[in-house]
């Protein structure tokens, strides 16, 4: 359920940002998927498929989804640690942060038209 | 997944680098909804947590011990009927269901609908009492000045790190049904740790509706938090 209210709200914002005659050249939609977003990609793609049941114009548009990992940086040390078991800590002064650099993203990224 | 297009692309692609966020629209009506609880001062509170953990009786609760206080109401979010707005209207707050229809989130848009059905002008505290889940409901920003999350002892004290979103968006974490503790193999402790790996600042309150444990101090939390917001 939570995977169709995405497709939707992707295909949404396209239809807001590009207009109808930009939309028909549509080729693919480049989304960025933090670990953090409680986005499954193969769940997204199935969403997308059954998406184009009821809007069959976009089903040569292609969907590619790049995961990305989780990465905070120290307020104190600067250092960048990629977070692992879902512990906020810095790798090199050990002091908790929740200033997430990478990992939270739900980005449409790039999207790319025949010309 | 995907059919190919039996076409091959002809001629040169164009792109753009776009960086949309995708939940774009969600985060637009967020920020209407923001806005207008700031013009009233009206504290908006979204309550998160999983189906069964004690979200609707801890707002009977609340309201039997503030609402000779304060004025509050509650908007809450289920996939199909009217039952718990009908236990919180039994308390004689305003309480209006919203029915999301198999939707396992409440989205911004929702909010923003009913918003006008209370009068916000002469309304200290609004609750969102959201879906039962501890996952999609993460995701989406109401436009609420604080998101608390009940975990019940029942659920087990292992659950922040299965659902770290939840628990790092959190401002508050209840831990409720705190009478079945002697009963269950949980431990606040444990509980506590595993949240504040995940969220250092975390504030944790131990409460039960059934005997009244620690329902001062989570009425405290919230009239500290409804002062603030009226500037006091």
């Amino acid at each position: 359920m939570h995977e169709t209210s995405i497709v939707n709200s992707i295909m949404k914002t396209l239809e807001i940002e590009f207009d109808r005659e930009k939309l028909d050249k549509m080729k693919s939609i480049h989304l960025k998927v933090g670990i953090l977003s409680n986005i499954e990609p193969r769940l997204l793609h199935n969403a997308y498929s059954a998406y184009h049941m009821s809007h069959p114009e976009y089903s040569r548009v292609a969907l590619n989804i790049e995961s990305t990992e989780l990465k905070i940086q120290c307020e104190v040390c600067n250092h960048i640690t990629q977070v692992k078991n879902y512990r906020f800590l810095c790798d090199n002064c050990e002091r908790p942060s929740k200033n997430i650099i990478q990992g939270e993203e739900l980005l449409i990224h790039k999207v790319e038209f025949e010309d | 997944m995907i059919e190919k297009s039996p076409k091959t692309a002809r001629g040169s692609v164009q792109c753009e680098n776009t960086n949309i966020h995708l939940l774009k629209a969600n985060d637009f009506v967020a920020d209407i909804i923001r806005k207008e609880v700031a013009k009233t001062k009206t504290l908006l509170i979204n309550i998160t947590s999983s189906p069964g953990s004690g979200k609707t009786t801890l707002m009977q609760k609340t309201a039997e011990k503030l609402k000779d206080k304060i004025s509050m109401a509650v908007m809450v979010g289920d996939l199909e009927t009217e039952r718990d707005a009908e236990r919180i209207r039994e308390t004689g707050i305003h309480a209006l269901q919203i029915v999301t229809g198999g939707i396992c989130h409440l989205e911004a848009q929702m909010v923003h609908q009913v918003l006008d059905k209370f009068d916000l002008e002469n309304l200290d505290l609004l609750f969102i009492e959201n879906v039962g889940n501890l996952v999609c409901p993460a995701s989406f920003d109401l436009g609420e000045d604080y998101r608390v999350t009940l975990l019940a002892t029942t659920e087990g004290d292992d659950k922040p790190k299965k659902y770290p979103k939840m628990f790092l968006t959190t401002d508050l974490m209840l831990v409720s049904k705190s009478d079945l503790l002697p009963y269950l193999p949980f431990t606040v402790e444990a509980v506590t740790k595993d949240a504040r790996e995940v969220n250092h600042e975390l504030e944790v309150i131990q409460i039960s509706s059934l005997n009244g444990d620690g329902i001062d101090e989570w009425c405290d939390w919230l009239m500290k938090k409804v002062n603030e917001k009226k500037g006091f």
